[in-house]
């Protein structure tokens, strides 16, 4: 009190109390905490963001995908249940398992930063809908040679062949997809699938709404504690890889980053957002991997091994029906998993499940070399010719998308 | 059920529902109203609180109000 009349007297403009540094940076915090976890990000915003993590990650280590890491817990369930006698690597160790981790991880924080953290059931149905769409991305990805992020986001952006043709057949099962669904909505009409959650039918002693941000706040922490781990282990490359993931995570989330929306919402509603905003995304994407690979920074071949054309457009199309039926592509169902949603987790289950054992049976059979193998675009335009085309190419698929969003040509129904 | 003045027509029940089906739903009760009716959908997806109104008002529609309700869902008033 006495401090203030002081300050009174020499001048009128500042006010009662004293703004210390300390105040400052306390209001400043909780400006910008509003600002990152009450509202949702602009999905172009993401677009960008997702270009520039997955170029570090591809500057850091390797070019992004997930079905990797699924591939390597599937493998663990195998080995674990005595069906396989090798053991595979740790998940704690896999690169793609670990970003896979660091992406649960990153969109835990973000759900619990912005208190949307629960636990949502569903019906039988919907469950039975979740593991059947997770088995189809699971042998989509065997054949395809990744999902719809390695087979296609990440291919296209490495300028691997695979990536154009997974797109096309992304685009048919995604239609057949759809198609079912609105056959589903008309003929198997669900009154409710309405499960009350667990947490309001006895008051809790713990407030969750108020102790969820402590818990987010916790997890960064612990992810970046993580890295410090990994390093002193000698194994700083995959502790980086977990907290490119984290980061991943948490631009999704904030978000809602859906690649099945790319192919879904032109069918469905017209909306040409996502077509737009994943276009700016892997012209982004490229320019950077242009920069890297035709300046010898990483070998051209890196990462472009997905078969073209049959493996990928066959995987694009067992990929976009499942997508659609369970309502989520492979990384999204990290986030949403991360969120509380037990109808992803069991497409996962699923996924994890099947993808293994199609991904066996393609090489043991030898159907594997009857699909193609990888072509680096480049190598067969040079670099001169594949840019142009390539930009020129995504300009056309968006303009595709926005006249379909004023005309609805392509809408289903 | 709701002490809301708004009267609706119709209700549509997408609780427990994940994107895409919520949407779905709404998109082909709309298309069997008539213009002037209220459709009231409840949904407990966090994805629908911006794909609803998105959608709504692409198609011309009007979402008059949208409302927590205290047992966690979420309730969206759509006139035709």
């Amino acid at each position: 009190m006495e401090a203030t009349t002081l300050t009174e007297n020499v001048s009128d403009v500042e006010p009662s109390e004293t703004l210390t540094f300390w105040k400052s940076m306390k209001e400043e915090a909780e400006k910008t905490y509003a600002l990152l976890f009450y509202n949702r990000w602009p999905s172009w915003l993401a677009g960008i963001l997702m270009a520039i993590l997955a170029l570090m990650i591809f500057l850091w280590h390797f070019p992004w995908g997930i079905s990797g890491g699924y591939h390597n817990w599937g493998d663990w369930l195998y080995y674990l249940s005595g069906v396989t006698d090798t053991r595979p690597l740790f998940p704690w160790l896999h690169p793609v398992s670990v970003l896979n981790i660091g992406m649960i991880g990153g969109a835990l924080v973000s759900a619990l930063l912005s208190r949307e953290f629960r636990i949502q059931k569903t019906s039988q149905l919907e469950y039975l809908k979740g593991i059947l769409g997770g088995m189809l991305m699971g042998i989509g990805s065997a054949f395809a040679g990744g999902c719809i992020e390695g087979g296609f986001y990440t291919a296209i952006g490495i300028f691997s062949m695979g990536g154009f043709a997974m797109m096309a057949g992304l685009g048919a099962g995604s239609y057949i997809g759809l198609r079912y669904l609105i056959w589903e909505t008309d003929n198997m009409p669900q009154n409710t699938a309405y499960r009350q959650p667990v947490s309001s039918r006895k008051q809790r002693f713990l407030n969750w709404q108020q102790a969820q941000p402590y818990l987010g706040g916790f997890i960064v922490l612990a992810v970046i504690t993580a890295f410090y781990f990994y390093s002193f282990f000698d194994v700083t490359e995959i502790g980086g890889i977990c907290f490119f993931g984290m980061l991943v995570g948490i631009v999704m989330h904030r978000s809602r980053f859906c690649f099945v929306r790319v192919f879904r919402c032109p069918l469905m509603t017209g909306d040409a957002e996502m077509v737009k905003t994943v276009s700016l995304s892997l012209v982004i994407y490229a320019m950077g991997s242009a920069v890297i690979k035709w300046n010898f920074l990483q070998p051209d071949m890196m990462g472009v091994y997905h078969p073209f054309w049959i493996g990928s457009l066959i995987g694009g199309v067992f990929f976009g029906m499942g997508m659609i039926i369970a309502g989520t592509c492979a990384s999204s169902a990290l986030w949403r998993m991360a969120e509380g949603n037990t109808k992803i987790m069991a497409a996962v289950i699923s996924f994890c499940i099947v993808n293994p054992l199609v991904t066996e049976a393609l090489k043991y059979s030898g159907i594997e070399n009857l699909l193609g193998t990888g072509v680096f675009v480049p190598k067969v335009l040079t670099w001169h010719i594949t840019l142009p085309l390539y930009a020129l190419f995504f300009l056309l698929v968006t303009q595709l998308a926005v006249w379909n969003e004023k005309t609805e040509k392509f809408v289903i129904f | 059920m709701s002490e809301e003045n708004i009267k609706s027509d119709k209700i549509l029940d997408t609780r427990g529902l994940t994107c895409p089906m919520p949407l779905l739903k709404v998109k082909k009760e709309l298309k069997g109203m008539k213009s002037g009716q209220i459709l009231e959908v409840l949904g407990t997806d966090p994805g629908s609180k911006t794909d609803i109104p998105n959608f709504v008002r692409k198609r011309g529609s009007q979402l008059i109000d949208l409302t927590e309700d205290a047992e966690g869902f979420t309730r969206y008033y759509i006139k035709i």
